[in-house]
């Protein structure tokens, strides 16, 4: 068992977060993680789907790791 | 006494001797055919059937013990008594061992999707341990007894995994499903604890 060889992007069991209308990845983070500061997990976790960590929109799914 | 007296009892006890040694090789053929029968179930028996087998020996033994005293008759009367036992111990000791190979067998199925399934489920909660343990806050819900059993919960989940495999490479799918799914118990509780269902 190793991340790199589970990344979030292959894990069925990552969780998923359905970005809402007002939604940022910080605001994402703090609900996740309890931390703002940690919002680029996130990003870093769905690079495939963010170019930038400020611009998401609502519908999108994100995984969480 | 005359001498045709003892001429008679001669021949008498001449008859019993050669009576006795006519009982003597079925007696013998008895007990090795009886051995040979029980030997070849042994290792079934022990693993199956350790009580019976057990008492299976123990009749043996005396049937063994009569013959060594010479004692053909008594072997021979003893047996069908014996041979029922041990066709009884084969018949069961076999019976339980294939059905252990069934259950082995279904479990060697379960144990393909299960051994990719469960090291993710340790592996995302692994990963969210990480992040938490650099939050300056928890999140809602998540205390820090809670972090702390996550983290404890992932070492032992992983060296749980480590001896499930162990089992499925040593042959034995039954443990390792067995163990692979008190995992994926465990690892379900400790997502739910951290918030990692998804919204």
């Amino acid at each position: 068992m190793a991340d790199e060889k589970n990344p979030p992007a292959d894990n069925p069991y990552t969780q998923i977060h359905v970005v809402q209308s007002g939604d940022t990845l910080s605001k994402i983070a703090q609900k996740y993680y309890g931390d703002a500061a940690l919002y680029t997990n996130i990003f870093e976790a769905n690079r495939d789907v963010l170019s930038d960590p400020n611009k998401i929109r609502p519908g999108q799914k994100l995984r969480i790791p | 006494m005359k001498k045709s007296s003892l001429w008679v009892l001669a021949a008498l006890a001449a008859v019993l001797v050669a009576g006795c040694q006519n009982q003597r090789a079925p007696a013998e053929q008895a007990v090795a055919s009886a051995e040979s029968t029980l030997t070849s179930v042994r290792d079934a028996a022990m693993h199956y059937e350790p009580d019976k087998l057990q008492a299976v020996d123990a009749q043996l033994t005396g049937v063994k013990d009569s013959l060594s005293k010479g004692d053909y008759k008594a072997v021979l009367a003893a047996m069908p008594a014996l041979n029922t036992a041990i066709n009884d111990l084969r018949d069961t000791a076999t019976a339980k061992q294939q059905e252990a190979q069934a259950a082995n067998d279904k479990a060697k199925d379960a144990w393909g999707p299960m051994s990719a399934d469960v090291p993710k489920m340790v592996d995302a909660i692994q990963s969210r341990v990480d992040i938490l343990s650099k939050s300056h806050h928890l999140p809602k819900g998540v205390t820090k007894d809670t972090l702390a059993a996550a983290k404890s919960g992932v070492d032992s989940m992983k060296a749980a995994w480590g001896a499930a495999s162990n089992a499925a490479t040593a042959g034995d799918y039954s443990t390792a499903v067995s163990k692979g799914q008190a995992i994926r118990d465990q690892a379900s509780q400790v997502m739910q604890s951290l918030g990692m269902t998804s919204s």
